[in-house]
């Protein structure tokens, strides 16, 4: 971790009535530094709160936001829950897996998309959804994803 | 049938989300009424007589579950659970990005109620964004003194901590989600004891749904008695339900108990079904009750009626399927949520929800066999019951009602006609 992230964690094990909690607030520092969770963090996480390398393993691989593999620079989750099945989720991951030349759940070889299809994602209203890093994005149609690759890979902020 | 607006009354008034906004129309006052006038037993007897239930799904007495508290001196934590996750609901996403004061004010109100300096908003993972919109309005609630070491004056310390969740629908379990709050992989613990009495760091916990956390805003503000006018004896109060699905206007629609059927919400104010289109099927209360036909659109929405109609009001999430639907197609879709999202705890559910899973993937590939729809059958028995938490009795419950509903489409799944084995294993 970079020294702000270390400083952020520090204080996060002393945030919380007991320090346990602080782990998975921690990996979620390294995740977002990362993009991944790698090897070696592993090991200084559980080093930072005096737990086993194993410990730490178990609690990571329990939550499918904490990747073992690098992510791309865009995180694409299409939420599969049953509103949004009904509501043409399905065409959406087909679209961005024949777009992107890629097969489920997998990451551009440039490093700059990766899709991921998820379950309920909780905006069923708006359905079908997506999340880009983590912001929603509702009521999406196969032309907003294309002009969100597009956008993406000209470099402009996916806001713009 | 109009809506009856208590918590989202004020959704679109612009800059609601901000501290002077949410003051202006009134926001604050249910806390000062609490920490001013009234004191924490009466806030606890308002909520009593409010008949306020839990609005997470279970529908458990929410005054109750606080009285639940052993008063023996220990540090006692309110946990408010944001980890929406339940296909079909939507409404918490609502409070959490929109009106993030009235849920704060709801936490703290509700603190206060219970005797606890501590309170934690766990969040879904996903919510990112609504994170940090909380975390926004703690820092305005902390200036305006509503938290902090001394709470409007009073000398009563609150505090509320933010935690993200990380993805994992069974931490909305309440005892996963303690588990994943100290630091562990979600796993549902033993009860009793409950939460109540050895909760979070083996304190005395009360876990409570947004919603529900909310609720308790108007409820200090009009009192008890009148909440408990609204809605029926047995289902007081308003209740959100989200609509999804196969209606013209999907929604969050807020509405007094009992008042408004299952068709009026979705005819009248979701927008019926879409051009052309019939209605097939609603699951009423999240993905995890069982389906109605529209033969009982008449019932009424609250939980006495919803449940002797065969199904239950849940979460509220009201997911709609038009006759465009296989209903193969739809279990299918979630029995895969259900096997990845068991936590592998018990056999029941682990195992089943993957047999399960792929017996329904061959009905709908076109190569079912002559004996699935008994296997489908026997395992939905086996696993009812037969867990350690809800999660696989949520597995079965659409499923088992699809296959009685609908057993023509799951026989036209098989080869050879109706096999009538399936009645002689059913109960």
């Amino acid at each position: 971790m970079n020294a702000e992230n270390t400083r952020r964690a520090e204080q996060l094990l002393g945030s919380f009535p007991n320090r346990s909690s602080a782990l998975i607030p921690i990996l979620h520092l390294v995740e977002d530094e990362f993009g991944f969770i790698p090897e070696g963090e592993v090991e200084s996480v559980a080093a930072m709160l005096d737990v086993t390398k194993a410990y730490v393993e178990s609690v990571l691989s329990f939550y499918t936001l904490f990747h073992r593999q690098p992510t791309g620079k865009y995180l694409v989750q299409v939420c599969r829950g049953l509103s949004c099945h009904l509501r043409g989720g399905d065409d959406l991951a087909r679209f961005l897996y024949e777009e992107l030349g890629l097969r489920r759940n997998g990451t551009t070889e440039d490093g700059l998309f990766t899709v991921e299809e998820v379950e309920c994602l909780a905006l069923c209203k708006d359905a079908p959804v997506i999340q880009v890093n983590l912001e929603y994005r509702p009521n999406v149609s196969r032309a907003d994803l294309a002009k969100f690759l597009r956008q993406a890979r000209e470099g402009v902020t996916a806001d713009a | 049938m109009p809506e009856k607006r208590l918590l989202l009354r004020n959704l679109h008034v612009p800059g609601i989300a901000g501290i002077e906004t949410y003051e202006r129309t009134g926001g604050y006052r249910s806390l000062r009424r609490a920490v001013l006038e009234l004191g924490p037993d009466a806030v606890l007897q308002e909520v009593m007589t409010s008949n306020l239930r839990g609005r997470g799904g279970a529908g458990f007495p929410t005054g109750r579950k606080w009285s639940f508290l052993p008063k023996d001196g220990r540090p006692r934590y309110l946990v408010c659970n944001g980890d929406e996750s339940e296909p079909g609901t939507c409404k918490d996403q609502e409070i959490i990005y929109r009106l993030p004061h009235l849920l704060l004010e709801g936490v703290l109100t509700s603190a206060y109620a219970i005797g606890a300096e501590q309170a934690f908003i766990y969040l879904r993972g996903e919510f990112k964004e609504g994170y940090r919109i909380l975390e926004q309005a703690i820092a305005e609630a902390r200036a305006g003194h509503y938290l902090g070491d001394d709470v409007l004056g009073s000398g009563r310390r609150l505090e509320v901590s933010l935690y993200l969740g990380a993805g994992a629908y069974i931490c909305g379990e309440e005892t996963a989600l303690l588990e994943s709050l100290e630091g562990r992989r979600g796993l549902p613990r033993l009860k009793p004891p409950f939460p109540a009495t050895a909760g979070l760091y083996g304190m005395p916990t009360v876990v409570n749904n947004v919603e529900t956390l909310a609720a308790v805003v108007p409820i200090v503000e009009m009192g008890g008695a009148a909440y408990a006018q609204l809605g029926t004896e047995g289902s007081a109060g308003t209740k959100i339900f989200s609509v999804s699905g196969h209606v013209r206007r999907p929604g969050n629609f807020e509405v007094e108990l009992g008042k408004v059927t299952l068709g009026e919400l979705l005819n009248d104010l979701a927008g019926g079904p879409p051009e052309g289109r019939k209605f097939k099927a609603v699951i009423p209360g999240g993905s995890s009750v069982p389906y109605l036909t529209p033969d009982k659109f008449d019932t009424p929405l609250d939980y006495e009626s919803l449940k002797a109609a065969g199904t239950m009001l849940g979460s509220g999430g009201v997911i709609v399927l038009d006759d465009s639907v296989s209903i193969v197609d739809a279990s299918l879709r979630l029995m895969e949520f259900y096997r990845h999202e068991s936590c592998g705890k018990c056999t029941p559910c682990r195992e089943g929800t993957m047999w399960l899973q792929q017996a329904l993937e061959r009905l709908h590939g076109g190569e079912g066999r002559r004996g699935d729809l008994l296997t489908i059958q026997g395992l939905c028995e086996h696993i009812d019951g037969q867990t350690f938490c809800p999660l696989g009795d949520a597995a079965i419950a659409a499923l088992g009602s699809a296959l009685r509903i609908f057993r023509d489409e799951f026989d036209q799944s098989i080869p050879g006609g109706r096999d009538r084995r399936v009645e002689e294993v059913a109960r």
